[in-house]
């Protein structure tokens, strides 16, 4: 497999790739390298934070003394908070990739924010366990999450007064797409999912006395349907998987959805809703290597920021730090917009987070700054030197390892440093103004490709 | 000039769209169109308790709930008969005798959401509560009727949904010179004289070049414009004072910014809610005093409308904790020169008929609001916005 392909790949199932992982993978084919990134992705290694000093807490303690509760809630943010570090740091350094970036995709999908960091944390790792499973068996477990519960109003959802959001939601946002069910339908559906309620420690718990055991009538047919009949009812409609597979298409290919390649993932995902299968057609597709899908897509906030830690690995010295970057680039994780989740695509781009992202990586790795020597040109050691000087009055204070990106990157030359950083067509002008620069540093150089909008795609 | 940079000059004067601060320079032809008002919106997050900012001091009920938490008659300002001020916002007081403060009661929408995300979310975007929306009522605006993203400008770091369109996303910024120098970035110049316009026209990739152009442009015309004004006015030491100060400097420069968008958090008080509240509407108060002063001795407070909501009120009856718990309706105050109805726009809903779960029920539909600000202040067709007609009121 080429290495531009294989590059490729490691961009939309992981974070790109550095020169050396590269030569492992020299001279194996596609179905080898795919094979192997399942593989690796095979075991799901949950991400936990330390929550002993929080697990004193109990609902009657509440009840006796209000003040605990507030306690509580104070020390859940704040383990939401090392849940959010713990994450990113698992993403720059993952056991299982694919996994992990299946994992970003469905906290897109199935979104939900919540304080209560054991059931973020349940919530969370429930989207790990099932990312490359069973999509039938994961709606379902979504149905039961004690997040979902709350976020989307399960648990007002009673018998003599239906609460239809997260009926609504998990057709139009979850499984089929806005216009294919009607009104009725989530009338009769909410009614399935009445007494939909969880315990404190986020077990799912059914309010037998809520639930409406009646009959309901769903998509043509009648019966005393539970919420988990009702998934295996909507999971019937093809729609279902051309629905997610377009999802797929759009974060994983191209923006732009094609829909001979749709029918064909539909093909492989309906009726068994095997997500790895889905996955596993979408990387050895020929189509999925087509120049028009290679470093077209404009890369998420998370995408650009652990990217940059792949290729040059740094740590912000301020731990807060590392959810005020997210969101100033729009993306903070386990803190999405709304139910809809991140539009993505070119909506990540405005004008104040375009200078961000072009000025991310000189902030993370050389002090703001970013050389524009032409060839032969030495004069502007003073203006490096006096960037360096003001690290104090830098947005953000972090510790660059270049010694990891000299191992990494001691093989490659200014030229293999650009075609690893920037995946897509580079617009002819910059070209050319790449071409003129003087290339005595590669971590200058690396600077500089990673300030090109180009370095924006992947 | 070179070649090269006279090619790319004219070829930028032809898509006038993309560029348009290269292009048109600063003729002011936006005040002209969009008229010279201004919005400033000021969120108070996490949930004002608006039944202990504008205080039913007359009302057996309301003590009657809040045993330990209602403002004891003498310390409130009263208005009326019915109805006083927390002691706190004193400086409202005057406003409201100057007849520049208007008091909305009620203010809410039908099956109200007591999630702080989700009802932050429906104030934002202007959406029923069962429908979700990706655009803000602000960013449909600039989708419609603005021709720069610095038309609307919220002082953050990040923006917030209201402020987000389907095509067009407003400025945050905190610091226009930070903003100008990093826009500057020599590195960034030299990129910009060499790219190839040919390749504007590529999907993504042409996409990021436009925005850096409109990016760079924007940050320049915000810099360059306001740094015209300092203003001398004294503010309170706190950051919503600063967000408003900055608002006074860009207003007070003539920078062409229809809308600010400002915010004070922290007002979810559960537990011993009395000292945090008073203080942040000391805080609150006391920075809107400053800037109505700022404004006026400019003579931009005319041509200025101060919105203030928040995303619910709390419930009548406190919690045991001496707090409040997340209610429904609310009130909302309306800040201006030549407001039509002044003092209190309505009386306060009842406290004995309140929803099932004891909250105010909402009298005037949040959005019957914007759609009069939108229509009568910055004089543009609400329905396109709101996507719904609502009634207007008469409050200016």
């Amino acid at each position: 497999m080429d290495n531009k392909h294989i590059q490729h790949l490691h961009w939309r199932a992981g974070f790109g790739i550095t020169p050396k992982q590269l030569q492992q993978y020299a001279k194996k084919s596609r179905k080898q390298i795919v094979d192997e990134l399942f593989k690796e992705s095979k075991t799901t290694t949950p991400l936990l934070v330390d929550t002993t000093e929080i697990e004193d807490y109990y609902p009657e303690l509440f009840a006796r003394n209000p003040l605990k509760r507030r306690e509580f809630n104070k020390k859940s943010l704040e383990k939401l908070k090392a849940f959010n570090y713990a994450w990113i740091e698992r993403l720059s350094n993952p056991y299982e990739l694919l996994r992990e970036k299946m994992t970003l995709f469905w906290t897109n999908h199935f979104v939900c924010k919540d304080n209560h960091i054991m059931h973020v944390q349940q919530f969370n790792n429930t989207l790990r366990a099932y990312a490359l499973g069973d999509f039938r068996d994961f709606v379902k477990t979504i149905s039961k999450e004690a997040v979902m519960i709350k976020y989307l109003n399960s648990k007002q959802n009673k018998k003599r007064k239906p609460n239809e959001n997260f009926a609504r939601e998990l057709m139009e946002l979850f499984t089929l797409g806005m216009d294919n069910y009607s009104e009725e339908d989530i009338k009769e559906s909410a009614r399935a999912f009445t007494g939909y309620n969880h315990n404190f420690n986020g077990e799912f718990v059914l309010k037998e006395r809520q639930h409406d055991y009646e009959f309901k009538s769903f998509f043509g047919k009648r019966g005393r349907y539970d919420g988990d009949d009702i998934i295996d009812i909507i999971l019937e409609q093809k729609q279902c998987a051309k629905f997610i597979s377009e999802k797929i298409y759009r974060y994983f290919v191209n923006d732009k959805v094609n829909s001979k390649h749709i029918q064909e993932m539909v093909d492989v995902f309906y009726p068994n809703y095997n997500i790895e299968a889905l996955m596993r057609f979408v990387f050895m597709s020929d189509w999925f290597y087509d120049e028009q899908n290679i470093g077209t897509k404009i890369k998420s906030p998370i995408d650009l920021l652990i990217g940059i830690q792949n290729t040059v690995p740094f740590t912000f010295e301020n731990e807060k730090d590392v959810i005020k970057i997210q969101k100033i680039l729009g993306q903070a994780l386990l803190n999405p917009p709304n139910v809809a989740g991140w539009e993505g695509g070119q909506s990540w781009i405005d004008s104040n987070t375009i200078m961000v992202r072009l000025k991310l990586a000189s902030i993370l790795l050389s002090s703001s700054y970013i050389s524009n020597k032409k060839k032969g040109d030495f004069n502007d050691a003073f203006k490096q030197k006096y960037y360096k000087q003001n690290k104090t009055k830098q947005p953000f204070k972090t510790q660059p390892d270049w010694n990891s990106f000299d191992k990494e990157f001691s093989d490659t030359s200014f030229k293999g440093l650009k075609t690893n950083l920037l995946s897509g067509v580079i617009n002819s002008g910059t070209n050319e103004f790449l071409e003129d620069l003087s290339k005595l540093s590669k971590k200058e150089f690396c600077v500089q490709l990673m300030s090109l909008p180009e370095y924006q795609m992947c | 000039m070179d070649r090269r940079k006279f090619i790319k000059n004219s070829a930028l004067a032809s898509s006038l769209y993309f560029v348009p601060n290269f292009v048109r320079g600063f003729e002011n032809i936006t005040s002209q169109s969009l008229g010279f008002k201004r919005l400033v919106i000021v969120q108070l997050s996490g949930g004002n308790d608006g039944l202990n900012s504008i205080i039913p001091f007359n009302n057996d009920i309301y003590f009657r709930e809040r045993p330990t938490l209602a403002i004891k008659k003498d310390d409130v300002i009263r208005l009326n008969d019915e109805l006083g001020l927390h002691q706190s916002l004193q400086p409202l007081k005057e406003l409201y005798d100057n007849g520049n403060l208007t008091i909305i009661n009620n203010v809410g929408y039908p099956n109200p959401n007591r999630s702080h995300f989700r009802a932050t979310d429906i104030w934002h975007t202007a959406s029923n509560s069962n429908q979700h929306l990706q655009s803000g009522w602000i960013g449909r605006y600039l989708d419609n009727y603005a021709k720069h993203p610095y038309n609307a400008i919220e002082l953050d770091e990040s923006l917030s949904l209201a402020m987000k369109g389907k095509h067009v996303n407003a400025i945050a910024t905190t610091n226009p010179r930070m903003h100008y120098r990093v826009s500057r970035d020599p590195y960034f110049n030299s990129v910009l004289n060499h790219y190839d316009d040919k390749h504007l026209s590529e999907h993504n990739l042409g996409y990021l070049y436009k925005s850096m152009i409109s990016a760079k442009s924007s940050a320049k015309y915000i810099f360059e414009t306001s740094k015209t004004f300092t203003s001398k006015h004294e503010y309170p030491n706190s950051g919503f004072a600063k967000q408003l100060k900055t608002t006074a400097q860009f207003i007070n420069s003539g920078l062409d910014t229809k809308v600010y968008y400002t915010s004070l958090r922290g007002f979810d008080t559960h537990a011993n809610q009395s000292n945090t509240q008073k203080r942040l509407l000391e805080v609150y108060a006391n920075s809107i005093k400053a800037f109505v002063e700022d404004l006026k001795q400019q003579n931009t407070f005319k041509e200025t409308l101060i919105l203030t909501f928040s995303e619910f009120g709390r419930r009548v009856k406190q919690n045991a904790a001496n707090g409040t718990d997340h209610g429904a309706a609310n009130n909302v105050f309306i800040i201006g020169e030549n407001l039509k109805r002044k003092g209190l726009y309505n009386n306060l809903a009842s406290l004995s008929n309140l929803d099932a779960n004891g909250d105010l029920k909402y009298e005037i539909d949040f959005r019957a609001i914007y759609a009069t600000i939108l229509n009568k202040w910055l004089m543009v067709d609400s329905d396109r916005i709101l996507r719904r007609s609502f009634n207007q009121l008469n409050f200016i």
